[in-house]
């Protein structure tokens, strides 16, 4: 058998995350939602199956959601990364955090950040074509049954916000 | 139909702006949607080392050779055990609730036998995760195989290779409920009508959103191992730790963070889990490991895996004559410990009756070992799986009758008159009015009918059911040798500042208990909910409990011991303000945080509780601090019941079939809190309609999982569940103080039996035939195909 060698070529990135500029050194072999959660901190952002099905991990880079699962750290060297933690501004909830609480939109809370950053992503889109259901294609919720986060989801765009 | 219909409490009206009833927002949220969740895997890695599982790529066979020397010479690894040291270093675990007959009483957490793929063999413990996966990699293990046994049916044939050689059968062993086999035989002889099917409801998965995960850190200076797990039974989790170490009860501690999700699948100790203790106690360091999603769906024990004969006799007016169940069970490797084994498959058994009179009724239990990962407790515990079957017989019965199968449950459904009732299989039911849900769904079903188009059919479909919740009390399991106890405790506290601390041996679990035992402590107190913190899930602090969160237990048994400790703590705090106050205790009132007295004098919540901090104006007989603990042991099982409809499009060209449109009636006694029991209810459809329509664990005949991610086995998405429409009838339980009975797994039953009954209604051609689940496009479209429908 031949011996594995462990792939341990690191590279420095610099990436501007949740607003603040973060330089780090890497493992070339880093996925981001490992970077994020254990290099940067940002344990919001959860790992439900690192197939890139269920969507918890879901962040924004440059704006689009992506898997952070499914994404190597140094892929996002020079870029923008937003993630749950961004999302209540000034502190206060956002209207469809604000509104997935008082929906019931969640349960054990594992899949929601995934699901928040897709619902975020969605407001660079154009409303006209927004799809409750759509939007959340991508995420399985294995506690809510969903009805709680269409509704939140549904709120939210009668009232024009943002998400 | 979200009707609420505002039951008392104790006799009395529920005053209003009651707590108990309001939909009031979970405490947690806040810091969920903000991703400041605390699940095990976010806690600080600082002088953390990481493990790896290496596990069995082979169903059966023996470990002839094992070699770690190579993953020892990476650098970065501190430790690797093996099955021989693995299994010298940790006790088998006893399993607590054996099925008469069973010969492998204690559960082995390490072996050199394997007996499925998945089977942790060895840990490799290292500086970082993806240096103990590199050096997990590098280990290298030799394998005699042998034949693997996968299935109920193989289990049973004559020549069947032995997951246990040395016992001669794969048979576990067997039991009977009810009336005696000669006495239905008879009945079955005779009937006007005898409907007869075989049925199967494969294994399934729980698949919690965040897997099992667990860092234990041993303490050599203190001879203490620290765990934080995600689990649903902390307690459990510390006696099985302790007996598989030969440690000390009072030197092991569980604390359970934010569980991500659990469904019955982290109510025991696994042996990887047990084998990262042994890491850790082996280097006197914290060690990590949290399972990935692979490990997951091979690893991690699964739930249902029944074939079952069902027949069910009716005289010629439709009147129910007998039901019997034959039910076999994939057991799998081994029996899962705590809650699981055979317990689901008898449990299975032991509620095949569901909401009716028979005159005549028993089941039939084997459980069989196959080589594959064990099952366990999966909400709804067995009670899922003996539904669909009533459910479909009742269902075919009617179609043969021609009667309408709903006019067909309520003649033979009991009445609130008949209740308190004992059923054939001896349980015992306390109270309620089942018609009132099978009537509630029926009239919101009428006008739910959709006409077929084309090549859609649509139908509408039925199932009724009841439940064991609260599970209890524990003499039982005493008579009955199930190694339980039933009873919780919960202690609420007044501290020094007069905020309110409530530790209950009862979990959160992501179900939302913390807020309902919130509402009912500020309810009894009288006090703003904001003054409550309820802290869960730590054997260090939390009141002893054995089965936690599962069961449908929380809130009944949980609640209902917060429910009598904080009246009496109410009660002290009042005597201590009419102390002060220097006037009868009867006569002072509480209202906005302040006492009064008769004479006008008053005081607030918060002097009255720094004054008993202090020990002053108390009782001199009387205890001093402000805190009361109350054990609850219900003296019954308390039921819940339900009827769900479902109306199904059946698409005749692909086999598809999608609910469209779903709604259930359903009594949980007591609501605490709408918002979170519609939640609990839509979540268990949820599940149902996975189990229904999607999903399904599968091995090829050598035992290997071909169902390993998310893209083999499919779980519902948002798109595959229609919202529900809920009726909460609430007949307040007389077993619990509060009136509460448990709803947790309430959702999760009828699903299959309803959308079933739906589909046969959208296309009788194959009703008789839907008797396999899940009824995924490809299986209905075989159906389809057979009956000449496709095209």
């Amino acid at each position: 058998m031949t011996q594995t060698v462990p792939n341990t070529t690191t590279r420095t990135i610099t990436a501007t995350v949740n607003g603040e500029q973060v330089t780090a050194e890497v493992a070339v072999r880093t996925l981001l939602s490992d970077f994020l959660r254990h290099t940067c901190e940002l344990t919001g952002t959860h790992v439900g199956c690192e197939q890139g099905v269920c969507g918890a991990c879901t962040v924004l880079v440059d704006g689009e959601a992506v898997r952070s699962c499914l994404m190597l750290a140094v892929q996002v060297d020079g870029r923008t990364v937003e993630t749950v933690e961004s999302l209540a501004e000034e502190g206060e909830l956002s209207t469809f955090q604000a509104a997935m609480k008082s929906h019931h939109g969640l349960q054990c809370g594992f899949c929601t950040p995934g699901i928040l950053m897709s619902v975020a992503a969605e407001r660079r889109g154009d409303p006209v074509e927004r799809v409750e259901g759509e939007v959340l294609g991508g995420h399985i919720c294995r506690c809510t049954g969903y009805a709680g986060i269409r509704a939140a989801i549904r709120e939210t765009w009668s009232k024009g916000a943002q998400a | 139909m979200t009707v609420t219909t505002g039951a008392s409490v104790d006799g009395e009206p529920r005053p209003e702006g009651s707590l108990i009833g309001a939909r009031v927002h979970r405490v947690q949220d806040d810091r969920l949607l903000r991703g400041n969740g605390r699940y095990v895997d976010d806690l600080s890695d600082t002088g953390t080392l990481h493990a790896a599982v290496v596990r069995s790529g082979t169903a059966s066979g023996e470990v002839t050779g094992f070699d770690a020397s190579a993953a020892l010479a990476l650098d970065g690894v501190h430790l690797v055990l093996g099955p021989a040291e693995l299994a010298s270093q940790l006790r088998p675990v006893p399993h607590p609730w054996l099925i008469p007959g069973q010969q492998v009483t204690e559960v082995p957490l390490a072996d050199t036998t394997i007996r499925y793929v998945g089977q942790p063999l060895a840990v490799v413990v290292a500086t970082s995760r993806a240096v103990a996966e590199d050096a997990a990699e590098l280990v290298e293990i030799e394998v005699k195989e042998r034949d693997a046994v996968v299935g109920i049916a193989a289990a049973r044939a004559a020549d069947a290779p032995l997951v246990y050689p040395e016992l001669g059968t794969n048979k576990v062993g067997a039991i009977h409920f009810g009336d005696p086999a000669e006495e239905l035989e008879a009945v079955f002889a005779t009937a006007a009508l005898v409907v007869d099917h075989e049925f199967e409801v494969p294994r399934v998965g729980h698949n919690s959103l965040e897997p099992r995960g667990i860092v234990a850190e041993y303490i050599p200076a203190t001879d203490r191992l620290e765990i934080v797990s995600s689990t649903q039974v902390p307690h459990l989790i510390r006696q099985e730790v302790a007996h598989a170490l030969g440690m000390r009860v009072d030197r092991v501690r569980v604390v359970a963070p934010d569980v991500g999700g659990a469904f019955g699948q982290k109510t025991s100790l696994f042996p990887d889990e047990a084998m990262v203790c042994a890491a850790a106690r082996a280097l006197g360091r914290r060690v990590k490991w949290i399972e990935d999603r692979s490990e997951s769906m091979v690893a991690a024990y699964q739930g249902r895996g029944q074939r079952t004969r069902g027949r069910l006799a009716l005289d010629a007016d439709g009147r129910f004559l007998a039901l019997h169940l034959d039910i076999h069970g994939d057991l799998g490797a081994f029996p899962s410990t705590g809650t699981g084994g055979a317990g689901p498959f008898q449990v299975s058994g032991l509620m095949i009756e569901g909401p009716y009179r028979f005159e005549r009724a028993a089941s039939t239990i084997t459980a069989w070992y196959t080589n594959a990962v064990p099952t366990g407790a999966f909400r709804g515990y067995g009670m899922q799986e003996s539904c669909f079957v009533r459910e479909r017989l009742v269902d075919m019965a009617a179609r043969r009758l021609g009667v309408d199968p709903v006019e067909l449950r309520r003649k033979n459904m009991l009445g609130p008159a008949d209740l308190p009732f004992v059923t054939r299989t001896q349980m015992p039911y306390d109270n309620g009015d089942y018609p009132a849900a099978l009537n509630g769904a029926a009239r919101y079903g009428k006008e739910r009918a959709r006409p077929s188009e084309g090549r859609i059919r649509r139908g509408i479909g039925y199932a009724s059911m009841t439940e064991i919740t609260g599970y209890a009390p524990t003499a039982l399991q005493e008579m009955f040798g199930i190694h339980w106890s039933t009873y919780d405790s919960t202690r609420i506290r007044v501290n020094e500042d007069g905020t309110v601390t409530v530790h209950s041996g009862i979990t959160g679990i992501g179900q939302g208990i913390e807020t309902s035992l919130a509402q009912i402590a500020a309810e009894r107190l009288g006090v703003p909910m904001e003054w409550i913190s309820v802290d869960l899930g730590d054997t260090a602090v939390s009141p002893y409990s054995n089965m936690a969160s599962q069961a449908s237990r929380g809130l009944p048994v949980g609640g209902g011991a917060l429910w009598r400790a904080a009246d009496r703590l109410r009660l002290r705090m009042r005597g201590l303000a009419a102390s002060y106050l220097k006037a009868d205790p009867e006569s002072i009132t509480f209202e906005d945080g302040t006492f009064r007295a008769p004479d006008g004098s008053s005081v607030s919540w918060r002097e009255i509780a720094h004054r008993g901090w202090m020990g002053w104006g108390r009782d001199p007989e009387g205890p001093i601090a402000l805190e009361e603990l109350e054990e609850f042991d219900p003296p019954s099982i308390t039921y819940g019941y339900a009827t769900h409809g479902a109306q199904v499009a059946v698409d005749l060209d692909t086999g598809k079939v999608t609910v469209e449109d779903y709604w259930l009636s359903h009594d949980a006694g007591v609501v605490v809190n709408p918002l979170i029991a519609e939640g609990q209810m839509v979540g268990g459809v949820a599940m149902g309609i996975g189990a229904a329509l999607l999903e399904q664990v599968a091995y090829s005949p050598y035992g290997q999982p071909i169902t390993a991610t998310y893209l083999d086995y499919l779980l519902p998405l948002s798109e595959d569940v229609p919202d529900v429409a809920q009726e909460h009838l609430e007949t307040p339980s007389e077993l619990i103080p509060g009136g509460f009975k448990g709803l947790g797994e309430s959702g999760i039953i009828p699903p299959p039996a309803a959308i079933a009954n739906a589909v046969a209604a959208a296309v009788p051609e194959i009703a008789d035939r839907l008797t396999a689940l899940p009824m995924s496009p490809s299986a209905v479209w075989t159906l389809l195909d057979e009956a000449g429908l496709t095209r």
